[in-house]
Parts: C-alpha cells; sequence; structure tokens
C-alpha cells in the first residue's frame, strides 16, 4: 500500500474517532514536521512549540482534508507553512536587531558565526566538525528571507517535488525554481562573505 | 538579464534551466547550450556557480532529532492521551510512592461505586435522602456550621452527651415539682375551706321542666360543678316583704 493510501485511510479512521489512528498520524509526521519548523525557525523551542501548534491546527481541521484534492502529506507541509509564516510575522520585530555576527540562539555562551569559521578545518572529531558546520549553515539559513527559505527547505532538506512546493507556497513552479535557485546562491553568498571575512 | 542573450540562449531561459541543470536533468543539445551560456555570461555563470554552492551546504545540514516527549505532548495537547505507553517510550517509568498507589487502590474501590451512584435513580434516591437528613436535623436545631473539629473528639461527644441528658433530666424534674407545689397549694386550700352547706330539698316541687329531660337528670346536671357557690334558693311562696321605705331597703341591700 502506498504512503499516500495509508495516509487517507487513517485521516479516515481518525475522523471516525479513531484514537489509535490519529496517534500513528502523530508518529508518522512528527519527525518531519519538526524538522521544518527547526530549519525555518532556527531554535529548538520555537520548532517544538510550532510542531505542537501545527498538530493541533491538523487535528482540528483533519475533516476538510480531502484526498481528491491533493497527497496528505502536501496537505500537513502547507498548514505547517502557514504557521510558519505567521510565527514569522509575530517574531519580525525581534530579528530585526539582529545579525550574522551575534551568537547562535541556541548557545547563548557560543561565539559569534564569524569567529567560528575557522573552525570548519578539518579536526580529528569529524562529527563535532559536522555539527559545527550543521550549527553555521543553519545560522545562514535563517538569514534568508522567509520566501526564499521555505522554498530551499522544502526542496532541498525536504526533497519535496516543485509541483508540491508550488502547491504548498501557492505561486506557479516557476516561481518555486527560481526561488529556489536564488535561494542557494544567496546562502552561498552568506557563507562565502563570513568567511573572507574571518580570512 | 532577461533580455541578454548568449549563444543561442537567453538569460531568462537559463534561468527556468537552472533547478534542472542543478538536478542534472539536462542532456542533450539543451544541457550544452545551458553550459555554454552560463560559460559566456557575467550574471547568469556565477549565479550557476552560487547555486551549487548553496545546494552543497545545505547537504550538510542533517535530519534533526526532535525532542522525546514531543510526541507525548502533541497527543496529551489534541486527544488528552497521556498513556503509561507514551511515557514509558519518551522517559524512564518511575515507581510510584505510596501515596499515589493508595490514591490509585482507593480509586480502584471507589469508582465502581461512584458509577452506579451516578445513574439517576440512585442519584435522585440519594438527594431525597440529604434533604430528609437535612430537614430533620433543621428541625431539631443542629446547625453544620456549628460543628466543629473539636466538637468530634471522643471526650467532646462525652461532654455533650451528659450535658443534653442533664437538660432533660433537670427540665423534667423542673415540671414535677412544679406540679407537685401546685397539688399541695390545692390541697391546702380544699383543708381550709369549710364544708358549705347542701342545698334545701323543695317539698313541692314545680313541673317547669321545659329540657325533656327526667328531674333527677336535670338536678344532677345542674349539681355538676360541685363547687360552685349557691347563691340562693326561692322557694314557691316566697314570704311577702313589705318596704318600710326608701333607707331601710339601701341599708338591707
Amino acid at each position: 500500500m502506498e504512503d499516500a493510501q495509508i495516509a487517507a485511510l487513517l485521516v479516515r479512521r481518525c475522523v471516525a474517532g479513531d484514537a489509535v489512528a490519529w496517534e500513528e498520524i502523530v508518529q508518522r509526521y512528527n519527525r518531519r514536521i519538526y524538522n521544518i519548523c527547526y530549519r525555518f525557525a532556527g531554535s529548538a523551542d520555537d520548532a517544538q512549540d510550532l510542531t505542537q501548534e501545527v498538530f493541533i491546527k491538523m487535528y482540528r481541521t483533519l475533516k476538510t482534508y480531502d484526498v481528491e484534492r491533493g497527497a496528505f502529506m502536501t496537505w500537513v507541509t502547507t498548514i505547517t507553512r502557514n504557521l510558519l509564516v505567521d510565527h514569522f510575522r509575530k517574531t519580525k520585530q525581534d530579528r530585526m536587531t539582529e545579525s550574522l555576527d551575534g551568537t547562535a540562539s541556541e548557545h547563548e555562551d557560543a561565539m559569534p558565526l564569524s569567529e567560528r569559521i575557522p573552525d570548519l578545518a578539518p579536526t580529528p572529531d569529524t562529527r563535532a566538525q559536522s555539527q559545527q558546520v550543521g550549527e553555521v549553515v543553519q545560522r545562514a539559513l535563517t538569514k534568508l528571507s522567509p520566501d526564499l527559505r521555505e522554498a530551499v527547505i522544502l526542496r532541498d532538506l525536504h526533497d519535496m517535488d516543485y509541483r508540491d512546493i508550488a502547491t504548498v507556497l501557492k505561486v506557479p513552479e516557476g516561481t518555486v525554481k527560481s526561488r529556489i535557485n536564488r535561494g542557494r546562491a544567496e546562502l552561498a553568498r552568506l557563507l562565502q562573505r563570513t568567511y573572507k571575512q574571518v580570512m | 538579464m532577461a533580455a541578454e542573450s548568449h549563444n543561442d540562449m537567453q538569460c531568462n531561459e537559463f534561468d527556468a534551466l537552472l533547478s534542472d541543470a542543478i538536478d542534472k536533468m539536462l542532456t542533450g543539445p539543451k544541457a550544452e547550450a545551458f553550459l555554454a551560456h552560463g560559460k559566456t555570461c557575467a550574471v547568469c555563470g556565477p549565479l550557476l556557480a552560487e547555486a551549487e554552492i548553496g545546494k552543497h551546504w545545505l547537504e550538510q545540514l542533517v535530519e534533526v532529532e526532535p525532542p522525546a516527549m514531543l510526541m507525548h505532548n502533541i497527543l496529551a495537547a489534541t486527544v488528552g492521551i497521556d498513556t503509561a505507553r507514551m511515557r514509558g517510550a519518551a522517559t524512564v517509568p518511575v515507581r510510584a510512592s505510596w501515596f499515589e498507589r493508595m490514591a490509585e487502590w482507593g480509586r480502584m474501590v471507589v469508582s465502581p461505586v461512584a458509577n452506579v451512584a451516578r445513574q439517576p435513580r440512585f442519584a435522585m434516591s440519594f438527594g431525597m435522602a440529604f434533604f430528609s437528613l437535612s430537614i430533620s436535623l433543621s428541625l431539631a436545631g443542629v446547625k453544620l456550621s456549628d460543628v466543629r473539629h473539636a466538637d468530634l473528639r471522643p471526650s467532646a461527644i462525652k461532654r455533650t452527651y451528659y450535658e443534653t441528658s442533664g437538660r432533660v433530666v433537670k427540665y423534667y424534674e423542673n415540671i414535677r415539682f412544679v406540679y407537685e407545689i401546685e397539688s399541695r397549694v390545692r390541697e391546702f386550700k380544699r383543708a381550709t375551706t369549710p364544708a358549705e352547706p347542701a342545698p334545701q330539698k323543695k317539698d313541692n316541687p314545680k313541673n317547669d321542666n321545659t329540657s325533656g329531660q327526667p328531674d333527677e337528670k336535670q338536678q344532677r346536671n345542674y349539681s355538676q360543678g360541685e363547687r360552685q357557690v349557691m347563691l340562693a334558693g326561692l322557694s314557691d311562696n316566697p314570704p311577702v316583704v313589705e318596704f318600710a321605705n326608701l333607707a331601710t331597703l339601701r341599708r338591707i341591700s
């Protein structure tokens, strides 16, 4: 049975009042939604809160899901994206004062991003290095405009196809492709600029 | 960028094909034209390079692990499921304290009774019983607000019992004392009051009985008031009294 069919069956059971079906839905999708939220918000706490909000909204509007109109995953991602955009608008003022040289929100006592760039050089502990690279890229990712960021996250981190991304973002497929490319290029420029400053 | 053209490909075309090129989906003459345009165009060439670098950076990001309690929190926030299974999956099971175990045991015992009591007919019976009890207590003068914790100690209950029984005995004794006093006074009066002469018997009674009852019965009726004072008894032939004058009459009266 395909994923879409399984999801449709679970939704039907859940709408009929089957709590086990809902538990299964949460189990199947919580990881993916949490990752989208984490990559977009850049904070584990915010990601946790947003993931919960997504599921609460999903639970309340599950009856409105129509199998004919698209895959369940696309529907779930649309809910997630809408909540993330709302969250971004609410917290816009907080981020306006931040800069790339600011410390990461997850680690208040951490060094500024620009000072941590040299740590990208090969070290004996490859795992720690990978983690550091991840933090640097994540930090740069949160500096992208939300339009570019969401397109990049859905394409490069969640392997969604362009058509589904277009459905989620409610823009034409061509616009999706353009945003993804501009997002990638912007990310590269941000990281390159920081790297050059340190060098 | 949109209007520029290099090697039969315009920049907007290049932009549209950029994603496919990075995804390695471009083949044949289209791919050749794309690469040729990228090499010659000062705008599109760097864009292709930066996009590839950016994609490479993004590939460094690995999937993050959600918090252990996330699923439990979601279920608690949506359907209110707070099962031991979910808790067990997220945390190490904690040994319940003796108080929790007692509370759990109490719930197991009480809940079946409570479920039965919640049925409408039983609830109605309990309601009526409570109503009757409250009415009885209020009639007996018992106020629940007066009942204190101190009143429920065994010594306090004992004292209350003796006080109440003492009050009842005193009340009874008082009534008895009053009755005894009254009866003594009555006896004393009876002893000090002289016996009155019995009324004279009529020699020729005139039958003026209009009640329709026999004569003896009628007399008995009259004599029912044993202690009533007979003021006067007139004979059938009263003596003729001659009034000398008004002054004499006044003196007599």
